[in-house]
């Protein structure tokens, strides 16, 4: 070792970088590490091939920080969801989904939990690279032949000489008193540069600005308008090789997709012949009297009760005034347009055929839409059952019942 | 409840505390003046420790055998006296027995993946970890007062053991192939029969070690760890679903089972720090189990409650959001009167408070806050199990003294069992050649 190029900040090769010591065993670097602790020193460090329990505390290693900028970025992370979740749900695109509350927050969890694990992972990944001053291009150490043995089998420790308490002398004393295998002096390194190379930095940065071209797009395109067709990503999805209903159809002569039963023809279970039945029909007037396949019991009657409850008292009120809940608000609307529901307990309606009725409800009339796609035949007539019930029970005289039941209709 | 079973151990934990609170950092001592140096065996070179329960289990085995009687004895006459053929008793009773259960399946669980990942740091503890394990038996017989009265077709828990009940519901005929007494008990028989004889060999075969020190039992045990895991899995979802998910026979969950699991995982951790710092207050393993092993079970403890939030979250958000009736009626009735706060209570006190509670080592690394979160959780393992049977009963939760009684008698059942088969064996595997590692595990 020479001494005359021990001078500081010396252009030129070769300053003093620091002292390498190397040991044979994790023992002797836990016993130098205690040493070297004890002295006072604090630019130094410790390479080993594997993890040796105990160095951090011979080595005098503070607890990190790194656990609480973890915390700190999970809570971020948390409070990002909600508030995310919170100006997009309420404020800025309220978006009612089967009646559940904007912002609840069982639906936010999910993006709770997940935002603060991304948050806290990040974090914890760049922190620590932070931390312990990574990436590191080019170390002195890089160029110490026997260092190469500290990913084998061989222990190392280096003092630098930026230490205050670093002094050429005693420290390689100090060193070799720890029972070394040997001690080598390390220079700066003049050849390699320390920083990042370039090319890998003009990458970063042209990887970024094309990263921003989609969100660039993205809002442009929100701003704007266009005349070209929308960008079709699934293609065998947007164009299915099928004719819709009501579209062009080239096979046929008349160029329908729809077709029309073939003529003369009937599907199987389609055949009504049953005109009262099916059509309220009898000799080519309306039927006064119910079918044979109605009967006239109990569980017609309730049954009918039940249908009337879903389909009819929407619009024509419980007890078939025109008064439903329908009909109400939209009076309370005050559209010009609404016709009232027609009261069912009105005296010609008390005199009208059940098999008008009948057609009534199949088919609709005014402003009432048909119902027979929606309820069974045999429903419609349970209905008309139980209507009849409801108008006789209008038209009846509270003084024509014995009193003990009167008023009870 | 958990903080009664504490009782059992009191003495143990504060002596320990007392023990070992000035050097909670640093695990090498010298142990307490009543432990004379014979009982001292060499584990390793340079470590030696006090691994015979002796006199101590007997002591043990008779202080809480005599409680397990005298409380379920009590809990039984107090059931009695309610009046209404034990209904209230026996969902009571339930709720004790699924925290035995969590207990003593959750142990074996532990042992089947010690050695199923070949585990290095765990070998201190895995002897503990077996002889609460075999206690498959013990809980096969306390299984009984539930199973009996199912045999019996009375429906005091179950709508379905009732052939009468069955006949007049629709869904219940519809799961009878499934929920029905005799397979029911056919089913509870192939539990705790495997149950059994998985512990057996595992408790066995680490005997047998300490005997022979033949390392090729290891392999052996390992080989049959993988399937055993597998059939593991397998009968506690089933027999969570049979002993709690059917107590409303109308609900069901698919994630049932792995809800369950993360409290038997729960009551591993809790129940094996509070074992062992009861052993060190008598002088045991002293050096053996270092804050280093408390450390890793503190993370597990600390992991799954986490792990519990996780599956008991999507369990119910899934259902929230579908929102339909046959699954949303569960959580209704647990949304309702008083139980909407036990809901809350778990909520908080099963994930919130304990998350952030143990979030930082210093707190796992400290042998009085882990033994605090220790007994915590399992106050809270029995509060969910709690809230998983009793609104089948109680329109309100209500505190009474036999739910307390019925968990301190099953909990302290178990001890007993384990203090007797501990007393005359080593409290680790002596001759398993990974001890020396276990010994000296650190956490980088």
């Amino acid at each position: 070792m020479s001494h005359d190029e021990k001078t500081p900040e010396t252009p030129g090769p070769a300053a003093l970088h620091g002292l390498l010591a190397e040991y044979d065993t994790p023992a002797g670097i836990l016993a130098a590490s205690q040493k070297i602790r004890d002295a006072g020193y604090s630019r130094w460090d410790t390479f080993t091939p594997f993890p040796v329990h105990g160095i951090d505390k011979a080595m005098g290693i503070k607890m990190t920080v790194l656990p609480w900028i973890v915390l700190g970025a999970g809570l971020s992370g948390l409070a990002t969801a909600i508030a995310l979740q919170w100006y997009t749900n309420t404020f800025d695109y309220k978006w009612l989904i089967s009646g559940k509350p904007f912002f609840s927050i069982p639906a936010n969890v999910p993006i709770m939990f997940e935002l603060t694990v991304l948050f806290a992972g990040i974090t914890a990944l760049v922190a620590m690279l932070v931390l312990n001053n990574l990436p590191l291009p080019s170390h002195p150490l890089d160029f110490v032949r026997r260092f190469a043995r500290s990913t084998d089998d061989r222990f190392f420790l280096l003092i630098e000489a930026a230490d205050p308490k670093f002094d050429e002398e005693s420290t390689k004393a100090l060193l070799e008193g720890t029972h070394p295998a040997a001690v080598e002096t390390v220079k700066e390194d003049n050849v390699t540069s320390n920083k990042l190379p370039k090319v890998l930095i003009y990458g970063v940065v042209i990887l970024t600005v094309i990263a921003t071209v989609p969100f660039a797009l993205a809002a442009k395109a929100r701003h704007a308008t266009s005349k070209q067709t929308r960008i079709h990503a699934v293609l065998d999805m947007d164009a299915q090789p099928k004719y819709k209903a009501q579209r062009r159809n080239p096979v046929y002569a008349d160029g329908r997709s729809t077709r029309l039963p073939d003529p003369d023809t009937v599907a199987v279970g389609d055949l009504r012949e049953d005109s009262h039945f099916y059509r309220g029909k009898m000799n080519g007037g309306w039927a006064r009297t119910f079918p044979p396949q109605v009967r006239l019991e109990d569980a017609t009657m309730k049954r009918g009760q039940e249908r009337f409850g879903i389909y009819c008292q929407p619009c024509h009120g419980v007890g078939g005034e025109g008064n439903g809940m329908v009909a109400k608000r939209a009076e309370e609307l005050q559209q010009g347009t609404w016709v009232p529901p027609t009261n069912l307990t009105q005296d010609y309606l008390r005199q009208m055929a059940v098999g008008e009725l009948f057609n009534t409800i199949t088919n609709g009339i005014r402003n009432m839409p048909a119902y027979g796609p929606q309820i069974t035949t045999e429903d419609r007539w349970a209905i008309i059952m139980y209507l009849r019930a409801l108008q006789r029970g209008h038209a009846s005289k509270t003084a024509g019942l014995p009193p003990a039941t009167g008023g009870t209709n | 409840m958990a903080t009664a079973k504490k009782t059992s151990k009191g003495k143990g934990g504060g002596s320990d505390r007392k023990d070992e609170a000035p050097s909670s950092a640093e695990p090498k001592k010298s142990p307490k003046a009543k432990v004379d140096d014979a009982a001292l065996q060499t584990l390793v070179p340079g470590v030696s420790d006090n691994i015979r329960l002796g006199g101590e289990g007997s002591a043990l085995f008779v202080k809480a055998a005599g409680i397990a009687v005298v409380s379920l004895g009590i809990a039984a006459a107090m059931g009695a006296s309610q009046g209404d053929d034990f209904r209230r008793f026996s969902h009571s009773y339930l709720v004790a027995f699924a925290v035995g259960l969590a207990i003593s399946a959750g142990f074996l669980y532990w042992v089947t993946l010690q050695h199923l990942v070949n585990s290095h740091w765990s070998v201190v503890l895995r002897r503990i970890a077996e002889v609460f394990a075999a206690n498959a038996p013990v809980l096969a017989v306390l299984s009984l007062p539930i199973v009996l009265p199912v045999l019996g077709g009375q429906a005091l828990i179950y709508d379905w053991a009732d052939h009468a009940k069955v006949e007049a519901d629709h869904l219940l005929h519809h799961k009878a192939p499934y929920l029905n007494p005799t397979f029911f008990a056919i089913r509870m028989i192939f539990y705790f029969g495997f149950w059994t004889l998985l512990s057996r060999f595992f408790l066995k075969g680490s005997l047998r070690l300490d005997e022979t020190g033949g390392a090729e039992i290891i392999p052996s045990m390992r080989r049959v760890a993988g399937p055993a895991m597998i059939v593991w899995a397998l009968t506690l979802t089933f027999c969570a679903v049979d002993l709690l998910m059917s107590v409303d026979a109308h609900w069901f969950s698919t994630i049932f089972g792995v809800y369950f699991f993360a409290s038997c995982v729960l009551c591993v951790h809790a129940m094996l720090t509070l074992t062992v710092l009861w052993l060190q207050g008598k002088g045991r393993l002293v050096k053996s189990v270092t804050v280093e092993h408390f450390h890793d079970v503190g993370k597990m403890l600390f992991a799954f409650t986490v792990f519990w939030a996780y599956v008991g979250f999507s369990q119910f958000m899934l259902i929230w959001y579908a929102n339909v009736p046959e699954e949303t009626a569960w959580f209704k009735e647990r949304f309702a009167h008083g139980w909407a706060d036990v809901s809350w209570a778990l909520l908080f006190g099963h994930f919130v408070f304990p998350f952030f509670g143990m979030l930082s080592r210093h707190i796992k690394r400290n042998r009085k806050t882990l033994a605090f979160f220790a007994v915590w959780m399992l106050a809270m393992v029995y509060l969910d199990m709690y809230w998983l049977v009793m609104p089948n009963v109680l329109e309100n939760p209500e505190f009474a003294l036999m739910d307390v009684f019925n968990v301190l008698g099953i909990v302290s059942a178990l001890i007993a069992a384990a203090a007797q088969r501990a007393k005359s064996i080593n409290l680790l595997p002596t001759k398993d050649p990974r001890l020396a590692r276990s010994l000296a595990f650190e956490n980088i």
